[in-house]
């Protein structure tokens, strides 16, 4: 019945997360612009062991690049390493308070950053180096804060659950 | 963690196994090992998947279907993101009387101006036709035009790329040149059933055939990739380019209509030890600003060239004038990714 529940707040939020991820940004700050995406699939992927996050990892990264007009399976690619390292990294990850987590967290961001660089530099789309990088730090600085945002939202909504009939 | 793994849970406690001895029913008893020896083998497979459609993707047209079908399928994402820019809009509603009428008045002025503009153009546009009835060109000056409306949707940064509210269905093509009221904007890319995706002349991949206005000579001006300008890499070291010249659409290589301007020459360089002189040039259209565009059907949309990019002929002579670069010679003529 709970994960019936928190199925439906993943769906939910990884929706919310592709839809700021597209976004308009004034352009001082668009390069700014968090791993939305990563970042939601990354706390499913830590707070959850029962939901087919890869399989759903995959799927909005295939969303994310026809959104994109990338080559198809780029995002995909990205974000199914994000959830598998993430997934590696549970066992240590939950022992941890959030900020040591949140430090742990920053190289499975920049794996992604980079995955995603290297990606674009295959496929012939030449990419400005020091304005990649910066997702990194924003992603970083949001972690808690997304957490911590998440996690109260399901623990809200299966409480809920959990008192009516 | 274990203990939790094995308390008794309310829902399903001993149903149809008691053989076992045990309390748990089957149904609610959760795996031992959570995360399974399978993950990696999932993770690989997803892995391998993503690459053969990054690979496949990127040498040949067969997921276009897919692909058509996915964008149509999350038009929803795309309003949903476009949405804040509506609720803006809507505060535009209430706008005082007296802006409105201020503004009413300055659109007349400016009707005006260009009726009279327009008189002299009619006539302009008739001798123009006789002189070219003379040459024997079919080419004419007006064309059939869309008015689209530019989705305030990010694309990669990294991409100059925007989202158009027109597709298939309204009759865009892909390979269709779009302006705005100062020039010439990009082309499009990848048409959906009711949105495309269009390519700014600003985005590295992008070249585009143009004449300087004011002596004719022909030349390519290739995207700098800074959103800005964009550069002319293959002037002749004497070549008469001045800073301010006009450079507009030479309609070489059918893809773009002639004669809409397209950028301002803003800096000659000249490499040392080099025999060509770069310029660099800013677009004349409002690349970042407007919300409107305009559609342009060239008066022969060139099927041939659609399924098989020619080179321009521009790009090609200055692939054989310039050996040194062949690479960058035949980006011009390719057409941009997808």
């Amino acid at each position: 019945m709970s994960r019936g529940g928190s199925f439906f707040m993943l769906v939910v939020s990884l929706a919310a997360a592709l839809v700021l991820q597209l976004v308009e940004l004034p352009d001082a700050v668009a390069a700014l612009r968090p791993l939305w995406l990563a970042m939601t699939l990354g706390y499913w992927a830590l707070s959850s062991t029962s939901q087919p996050i890869l399989p759903l990892a995959w799927l909005t990264g295939l969303c994310c690049d026809v959104l994109y007009d990338a080559p198809l399976g780029q995002h995909a690619l990205g974000l199914v390493t994000v959830v598998y390292a993430v997934r590696k990294l549970r066992g240590t990850l939950i022992v941890f308070p959030l900020w040591q987590a949140t430090l742990l967290l920053a190289p499975v961001w920049a794996l992604y950053v980079f995955l995603m660089f290297w990606i674009d530099g295959l496929s012939d789309h030449p990419a400005d180096l020091a304005a990649r990088w910066l997702p990194l730090l924003t992603t970083t600085l949001l972690w808690p804060l997304a957490a911590t945002l998440l996690s109260g939202l399901s623990a809200r909504r299966s409480h809920r659950r959990a008192v009516l009939p | 963690m274990l203990w939790r793994i094995w308390a008794p849970q309310a829902p399903g406690v001993s149903r149809g196994s008691d053989r076992f001895l045990n309390t748990i029913a089957e149904a609610s008893r959760k795996p031992l090992f959570p995360r399974g020896p399978a993950l990696g083998l999932k993770f690989l497979l997803f892995a391998a998947l993503s690459i053969a459609l990054m690979v496949a993707d990127t040498h040949g047209e067969r997921l276009q279907p897919l692909r058509q079908w996915a964008s149509w399928a999350l038009q929803p994402v795309l309003w949903a993101a476009d949405l804040p820019r509506e609720v803006a809009e809507l505060a535009q509603h209430f706008r005082s009387r007296e802006s409105l009428i201020a503004e009413n008045e300055k659109l007349k002025r400016q009707q005006l101006e260009l009726q009279g503009r327009l008189l002299r153009m009619e006539s302009l546009e008739a001798e123009n036709e006789r002189i070219r009835a003379l040459l024997a060109s079919a080419t004419t000056l007006d064309r059939r035009v869309l008015i689209a409306e530019i989705l305030a949707i990010d694309q990669d940064p990294y991409r100059h790329q925007i989202v158009l509210n027109k597709g298939s269905r309204d009759g865009v093509y892909k390979g269709q040149a779009l302006v705005d009221a100062g020039g010439i904007l990009g082309q499009v890319i990848q048409v959906n059933p009711s949105t495309s995706v269009a390519l700014l002349i600003t985005d590295p991949d992008h070249g585009i055939p143009v004449e300087v206005n004011r002596t004719g000579l022909q030349t390519v001006a290739l995207g700098r990739g800074d959103g800005q300008a964009l550069s002319l890499p293959y002037l002749p070291g004497n070549a008469d380019v001045k800073v301010g010249d006009l450079l507009v659409s030479s309609g070489l290589g059918g893809r773009f209509p002639a004669g809409y301007p397209v950028a301002t020459v803003h800096e000659l360089r000249h490499p040392a030890g080099e025999s060509f002189m770069e310029a660099i040039a800013y677009p004349t259209a409002r690349l970042d600003q407007g919300r409107q565009a305009l559609l342009v059907w060239n008066e022969r949309p060139p099927p041939a060239a659609e399924l098989a990019p020619q080179p321009p002929p521009v790009a090609q002579a200055k692939a054989k004038a310039k050996p040194r670069s062949p690479a960058r010679a035949k980006e011009t003529s390719r057409e941009p990714r997808r």
